[in-house]
């Protein structure tokens, strides 16, 4: 089943001074349960392919169509609902909230969409658990390492079981050991949980564990293997 | 809501140093703004009260030419019954009557012009001040000469002190010139200079003698205080019922630069509590717009997972009210602790006490808040943190996620 469908998708910045094409043409598929990951080198269209399926960015042409919704008809607070009901983002530099524990944050979107109490608790206990940060909960960002605020990033993600998570360079800030652990996570919650994962990467880790790879250069699909 | 609640509160608290700074400001503000208020509304009352508790009183019954004019011959008479008449009235408090003569005070060194108070010094003790006011010497006490109540001030000027003789020259009734001796029994100090240098007091029946009026007992003004000033206009309008001839007025008839004063009150409030709040609301828009701004790419986030605009808008709001709620307890007890002592202690002004006896004001000034300034400040507390709330968070919804999230 589809979950992403992008058609002739294009990013063009600047246009009217000096363009930049940042996306040409991207046409992808992205089926539930996926474990993919975009790779290219910098300037390739990997984050920008990201925003614009996440919703945080406008294309310039094409469109993209997230579970049959087409996200180019949806704008203000109704695009912002639709990626609190259906997204997760992992991003880079983890942007958890400072002002809250481990628990709050991974309790936060649970919050925005309103689930009881209940149901909160047990969800954010038990990915907390998934994560190994069960006896860390009560600590802030900055009481804890990249890699245990990438796993509460994560858990973030993961607690309003959306369709998808993007993840934008997840491992990059991380040390290696960090970055093994976290990706074994991700990779055991898309197995138990069957949530479809997209990440963008330079990461070789990353790729190796991804069960399908995107290559794209100067804003083009170059390569997409299938493992 | 409650997560809006957390996360607002716990903004505030990421830059302590920056956020006491806040809410030491306001606290100050809140402070010296209340603080202001009730010493201007102090310096006010105390010119009203010295007012009214000087001369004129609260209600004055005259006859209607009287003050127009200011000649002897324009009377209460029957003055007696009609005194009788204003104290049965119960908002009353006192009342006193006054045979007012202007003439000239003479001793060896000197002579003056000046107003004549033909007095009863028990009712007058009980409706001015005056009695308060004596620094050497009682109130008119009865002897064998005629005595007279100076001011410490003018007595020096005429060089004279206790039991000097002075001669009073002045108009009788009947428009004859006519002399009195009399001795200083008592020297006084109002506060007020024009007060002092132009008014002596003397017994009213000695000058009822001198004036040729002993046997109509009249009198140019009844006087009276009343329990509670509000009531003055309806005591002068009982009165005016049964005063045929005569005319009746309150206090803010008599002068009407008091009725001015009382409603500078409220506009000076206004205008104190308006340039407060200008004040209050840039610091907040300043501050608010740092919390804003350095937070960017965190807004861009919460925006991207889910947090819509209404909400953020609300975040920042929420932070901005909360700094304004904190520091208003702390610049009420400010308030509440220097209000109890200079309560008890008053203000001394007596570095400006010559201007302030040229206007009749007290030298010492007790701080008068108005029972509603509490509140007034409060609100304005409240809508100037949501007035300086707006425009930072405006800023922050208009931020684009995908934008937001990329500056450093």
């Amino acid at each position: 089943m589809s979950m992403i469908v992008t058609t002739d998708l294009s990013r063009t910045y600047n246009p009217d001074t000096i363009p930049v094409h940042a996306l040409r043409g991207v046409t992808l598929t992205i089926g539930s349960g996926e474990f993919t990951a975009i790779v290219g080198p910098s300037g390739s269209g990997k984050t920008t392919l990201l925003n614009l399926i996440g919703g945080l960015d406008t294309p310039s042409g094409g469109r993209v169509l997230v579970g049959g919704t087409d996200m180019s008809r949806l704008s203000g607070n109704a695009l912002i609902d639709f990626r609190k009901n259906h997204i997760g983002f992992v991003f880079q530099s983890y942007n958890l909230i400072p002002v809250l524990t481990a628990y709050e944050n991974a309790e936060f979107v649970m919050l925005l969409q309103g689930r009881p109490e209940k149901e909160r608790r047990e969800r954010v206990r038990a990915l907390l658990a998934a994560v190994g940060l069960e006896a860390h909960m009560d600590r802030r960002p900055s009481q804890l390492s990249g890699g245990q605020q990438q796993r509460v990033a994560v858990a973030r993600a993961l607690a309003p079981r959306p369709d998808f998570i993007l993840a934008d360079e997840p491992t990059a800030n991380l040390d290696s050991h960090s970055a093994e652990n976290l990706l074994d996570m991700m990779a055991r919650l898309n197995g138990e949980e069957g949530t479809t994962f997209l990440f963008s990467t330079h990461d070789q880790r990353v790729i190796d564990r991804a069960r399908r790879v995107i290559t794209l250069v100067d804003g083009e699909v170059a390569e997409d293997v299938r493992r | 809501m409650g997560m809006l609640i957390r996360i607002a509160w716990r903004n505030i608290w990421r830059h302590k140093t920056r956020s006491f700074v806040v809410l030491g400001a306001i606290s100050l503000g809140i402070w010296s703004l209340i603080f202001l208020l009730s010493f201007s509304r102090g310096l006010i009352y105390n010119l009203i009260d010295n007012s009214i508790r000087r001369e004129i009183g609260h209600v004055q019954v005259e006859h209607e030419n009287y003050r127009q004019k200011r000649e002897i011959g324009y009377l209460v008479e029957e003055s007696a019954r009609k005194v009788a008449l204003m104290a049965a009235d119960p908002a009353v408090e006192a009342v006193t009557r006054r045979l007012l003569v202007s003439g000239m005070v003479s001793s060896a060194r000197g002579a003056r012009g000046v107003q004549i108070w033909g007095v009863e010094p028990g009712e007058e003790g009980r409706v001015s001040f005056i009695r308060e006011k004596i620094t050497e010497g009682d109130f008119l006490p009865e002897g064998h000469s005629p005595p007279l109540l100076i001011s410490g001030r003018l007595a020096s000027r005429l060089g004279i002190q206790m039991k000097s003789k002075v001669v009073l020259t002045f108009q009788d009734l009947d428009g004859h010139i006519t002399a009195g001796a009399f001795r200083v029994a008592g020297l006084f100090d109002s506060g007020t200079t024009p007060f002092d240098e132009g008014t002596v007091m003397v017994r009213r029946e000695d000058l009822l003698v001198l004036t040729g009026g002993a046997e109509r007992d009249p009198a140019h003004q009844l006087v009276a205080v009343v329990v509670h000033p509000d009531s003055a206009a309806a005591v002068r309008d009982r009165l005016t019922a049964v005063m045929a001839g005569d005319k009746v007025t309150t206090y803010r008839e008599v002068a009407p630069e008091i009725a001015l004063y009382e409603s500078q009150i409220g506009m000076s409030n206004m205008i104190m509590i308006t340039i407060f709040m200008l004040a209050l609301i840039f610091g907040i828009i300043n501050t608010m717009l740092m919390a804003v701004l350095e937070r960017v790419r965190e807004l861009g986030m919460l925006m991207a997972i889910g947090m819509n605009r209404r909400k953020v808008f609300l975040m920042v709001v929420l932070e901005t009210l909360f700094l304004g709620l904190t520091a208003m307890p702390a610049g009420l007890i400010l308030v509440e602790v220097s209000l109890a002592f200079f309560g008890q202690t008053g203000i001394d002004l007596r570095t400006f006490s010559e201007g302030m006896r040229e206007y009749g004001m007290s030298e010492v000034v007790y701080p008068d808040p108005a029972t509603d300034i509490y509140l007034r400040v409060s609100l304005s507390v409240v809508a100037t943190a949501f007035l300086g709330a707006l425009y930072p968070a405006w800023k922050a919804v208009r931020l684009k996620p995908v934008d937001a999230l990329t500056k450093i």
